[in-house]
């Protein structure tokens, strides 16, 4: 986890000038988070990424001690909320920091704290918000640069703009495809694409939860994929299980397309703009020449 | 066959294909473990066939890291720990409850760790609750004819063994004067335990797995007067628990708002009523008879 990141940081400071050792830290608890502030920030803030593998059970989580100082040190800390990131909280109250402020995302965007869908950053209005607000808390600990700042926010919501177009070109020539999913993951984003989800809400929970899925869910999920009444079949290839492997193996044996998709920013290779560029043309790929991407080549 | 499936509420049932693969190793596994549970009540080894399930959960759990069939991964583990315990023949009972948990404990400890690899490094979701209180409904249908051959091959070795374990059971010393020979048959009944114990554990968990295998027993030993009534008796309790649980937990999808609760919950459950059932009825039919129940058998 932690060599993924160093490599990370090594090819961000390839292009970038060196950070002084006085920059002020951002700690993005997600990999994608700390993508954005890293582009919004540096390089006169040192930016850290905690969790690269969100899958990883929150319980099962060891803080280790270099994580601990990390967090001691850092003056912005961005969380997702929504229980997604729930085993920070009491490591950032562990280590308090008067002028320290922590961004969650879930209150930034004014959602419900009943949320089912955790996976915020699929959302095309999530991330500009984000650099946003990052920007404005990089202003108050270090006003010198507050211009270079709101410039890099600006700068990072334009570079959005082939995104927004692949979404808009999407939903003008493809709203309404009907899509099957395993786990909540890229809802946001086929939503905002006009796709409409047929998997029942339910059977999504249960399995990003590892619950118990209801016998009349799965039922409904396989005679999605066994009618052909999806266009395509869109799967967490992060994380499996035996009921996901077995849906796998239905849509391909049905010849639906398949689409994996990432819960955190695949690396090296990718920012969060490529990352999201990726989805979207392989989403298209798939409904508009049944064209099938398990994974995101580098 | 399928012109069943238009029988409103319960036609769902009977046509939906996880219900179908629950149905069928469900049945399997409450089958043998009724059987294999019997001679195991009688033998005083229900502890024994508790570790034996605990040490299986480590398979199961090594099983995701392996990319293997889960129920291979608890039998391998069931096996090898029925082979060391048997191997390591202790007489004394003290003795041997101390080594079970000795045993155990390491079984779950194992299985700790590589649930926790599972999680880390395969980022299989939900490995935890499948393997310690089991996930009926995600059964892959590849697994129904391994299972049916396992609950197979356990029958066989049950039904091979079934005499000489009985009187080996009631009476060491009868047994060999017989001319039987107690410690081939008692490795057999190990590894038939071995087999009875993977099942369970694939339909309700390994943790879980004892209910299934002691309860129906239990229960049967109970009332029942003769081996073979108890047998009967057993296989019916275990049969209807299990389906039983099954139905109900498919109920459950239109009592709660579409989520259902685990089937484990219901199948144990419908087990412990059992239990309470036929402990009513002996302790009423023991005002007015005298009889010794099976159950009551001396060791050694």
């Amino acid at each position: 986890m932690w060599a993924g990141l160093a490599g990370y940081v090594a090819l961000a400071a390839g292009c970038a000038p060196q950070a002084n050792h006085g920059a002020p830290m951002a700690i993005g608890v997600e990999s994608q988070y700390a993508n954005v502030l890293w582009q919004v920030g540096a390089p006169y803030v040192t930016v850290r990424a905690i969790e690269t593998n969100p899958n990883t059970n929150p319980h099962a989580f060891e803080a280790s001690p270099a994580v601990a100082r990390e967090i001691a040190r850092a003056s912005l800390i961005v969380e997702n909320g929504l229980g997604y990131d729930a085993w920070i909280k009491p490591l950032v109250a562990a280590a308090p920091k008067p002028d320290r402020r922590v961004l969650v995302v879930r209150r930034l965007l004014a959602l419900p704290a009943d949320t089912v869908n955790p996976h915020l950053w699929y959302d095309p209005r999530t991330m500009p918000a984000v650099a946003r607000a990052a920007a404005a808390a990089f202003a108050a600990m270090d006003p010198a640069h507050a211009a270079y700042f709101a410039a890099n926010a600006r700068r990072f919501d334009a570079s959005l703009a082939p995104w927004r177009a692949q979404i808009a070109a999407f939903r003008k020539r493809y709203a309404g495809t009907a899509v099957a999913v395993t786990e909540p993951v890229a809802d946001l984003l086929l939503q905002a694409a006009g796709c409409r989800i047929r998997t029942p809400m339910a059977l999504q929970l249960a399995l990003m939860n590892g619950t118990d899925p209801a016998p009349q869910d799965v039922a409904a999920e396989q005679a999605l994929l066994r009618d052909r009444s999806v266009k395509v079949f869109v799967y967490n290839q992060q994380v499996t299980d035996a009921l996901t492997t077995s849906l796998l193996q239905l849509a391909r044996a049905e010849h639906i397309p398949v689409v994996g998709v990432y819960e955190t920013m695949p690396q090296p290779g990718y920012d969060y703009q490529r990352w999201m560029l990726a989805e979207t043309q392989a989403l298209r790929a798939a409904v508009a020449h049944g064209l099938s991407t398990a994974t995101l080549g580098r | 066959m399928d012109s069943i499936c238009t029988w409103g509420h319960m036609g769902g049932f009977w046509c939906n294909q996880p219900v179908r693969v629950a149905l069928a190793v469900g049945g399997g596994a409450a089958l043998v473990c009724a059987v294999v549970g019997l001679s195991t009540v009688m033998r005083r080894q229900a502890f024994a066939g508790h570790a034996l399930a605990d040490v299986s959960g480590a398979g199961g759990s090594a099983s995701y890291l392996l990319g293997i069939n889960p129920l291979f991964g608890f039998l391998g583990m069931a096996a090898a720990a029925a082979g060391v315990m048997e191997w390591a023949q202790v007489r004394e009972a003290r003795e041997r409850d101390l080594l079970t948990g000795v045993v155990l404990g390491a079984g779950l400890g194992l299985a700790a760790l590589l649930l926790y690899l599972d999680m880390t490094v395969r980022n299989v979701s939900g490995a935890a609750i499948t393997v310690l209180f089991g996930s009926m409904f995600t059964i892959p249908p590849s697994i129904v004819p391994v299972a049916l051959i396992v609950a197979a091959a356990a029958l066989g070795a049950s039904a091979l063994i079934f005499r000489p374990l009985l009187v080996s059971t009631l009476s060491i010393d009868l047994a060999r004067a017989q001319g039987a020979r107690v410690r081939t048959i008692a490795r057999i009944h190990a590894m038939a335990l071995a087999l009875a114990v993977s099942l369970a554990a694939m339909t309700v968990g390994a943790i879980l797995s004892t209910a299934l295998l002691i309860g129906p027993a239990a229960a049967a030993l109970q009332v029942a007067r003769r081996p073979a009534s108890a047998l009967a008796l057993a296989v019916l309790i275990g049969l209807a628990a299990t389906w039983g649980g099954i139905a109900l937990a498919y109920q459950s999808y239109y009592w709660t708002p579409g989520r259902g609760w685990p089937v484990s919950f219901f199948i144990v459950m419908l087990i412990v009523c059992a239990y309470l059932l036929a402990s009513a009825v002996a302790r009423r039919r023991s005002g007015s008879s005298a009889t010794a129940p099976l159950s009551g058998c001396q060791e050694h």
